[in-house]
């Protein structure tokens, strides 16, 4: 019986873990056409906040701006400039503001730290308390135990049979 | 085991002190106060090359030497025509001078509205199109009324998020000239 649970867990584990590893591999997996400009005018331009509208990026506004934007990318990396190239033009013409993910330095850095240390401080906490519950030593009941548990069962049917009895007269 | 349990909670204790201290140092600083300024201030001039609704070339190269008012602006916009009195008296005190001029370059509007607003208002200043946007880009507009005044050598020394006055403009003016 310990044995077929153990086993259901084990399997229960190994599922979560492909799981897992298949979301993350599918997220990293290369889209196709990724490499050409297009697509890399469009990853880019989903990294830059369109200035004259709120909470967009450049690849979503269909302001004059952000058509504007989309087309100087473009035209940088059909020039042959790299992303970062790309990237540190903007920056230099807005600041860093135009960045709609945190750089990963000063103050950005706690923002992509926080979420890492949070699963780890996760982790930590699951498997201290999995690794807890497991040196619990689980008690087995003596004869002893068993004895006494008969005798007070015994007590507490005859204390309602003589309640029973008292009820009749 | 109470030995670790300590040892995580102590950890928990460190990184939680940490991220306050971060906080902490950072409370009141906006992380989008670049978007009040122009980056570039101090900069050589944005490079354009338009052609004013007259028909005549109009580029950075060809206004070096000149302190330049650079004002973005269209038709539709109400703080454009809140500020359009103050570039009206600035441009009418400043028009016969050599030394300066204003260029004003239409952001996201079309040609027909800009016209009829020009001969209505009685903008006498050249102005031109910016087709594609390309000039608004380069200077890293976000929006208009935007102002950029660029000194006789080609530096932006001010620029002006929002209507302008007429004060505005002198002090700006004077800067560039101070640069030269």
């Amino acid at each position: 019986m310990a044995d077929t649970s153990t086993a259901r867990n084990r399997i229960a584990w190994i599922v979560l873990a492909v799981l897992v590893l298949g979301a993350v591999a599918f997220s990293l997996w290369p889209r196709p056409g990724a490499d050409s400009v297009a697509g890399r005018t469009r990853s880019l331009a989903r990294e830059f906040r369109c200035v004259d509208c709120e909470g967009l990026s450049v690849a979503d506004s269909q302001t004059a701006s952000a058509r504007a934007a989309r087309v100087e990318i473009r035209r940088r990396l059909e020039a042959g400039e790299s992303e970062a190239e790309v990237r540190a033009y903007f920056v230099d013409l807005y600041g860093e503001s135009v960045l709609l993910k945190p750089e990963g330095t000063g103050i950005g850095l706690v923002v992509w730290a926080l979420p890492v240390v949070a699963v780890i401080l996760a982790g930590a906490g699951i498997v201290v308390a999995v690794r807890r519950g497991r040196r619990t030593p689980r008690l087995r009941a003596t004869d002893e135990d068993e004895a006494l548990v008969a005798r007070a069962l015994g007590a507490e049917h005859g204390t309602d049979d003589r309640a029973d009895d008292g009820d009749e007269r | 085991m109470r030995v670790r349990v300590r040892a995580v909670a102590v950890g928990v204790a460190v990184v939680l002190v940490g991220l306050a201290v971060v906080l902490a140092l950072n409370v009141g600083r906006d992380p989008r106060a670049d978007a009040n300024r122009s980056q570039l201030l101090g900069q050589p001039s944005p490079t354009y090359d338009l052609e004013t609704l007259d028909g005549a070339p109009v580029s950075d190269e060809s206004q070096i030497g000149r302190t330049v008012v650079v004002n973005f602006w269209n038709s539709w916009c109400i703080p454009c025509e809140q500020e359009h009195d103050a570039l009206v008296a600035w441009w009418a005190a400043n028009r016969d001078d050599d030394a300066v001029t204003m260029l004003g370059i239409v952001r996201e509007d079309t040609r027909r509205a800009v016209e009829r607003y020009v001969r209505d208002e009685d903008v006498t200043w050249p102005v031109a199109m910016d087709p594609g946007g390309r000039a608004a880009l380069a200077f890293g507009t976000r929006g208009q009324p935007e102002t950029y005044v660029i000194s006789p050598s080609g530096v932006v020394v001010a620029s002006q998020y929002g209507p302008v006055t007429v004060a505005n403009l002198d002090d700006m003016v004077a800067a560039a000239e101070r640069v030269g």
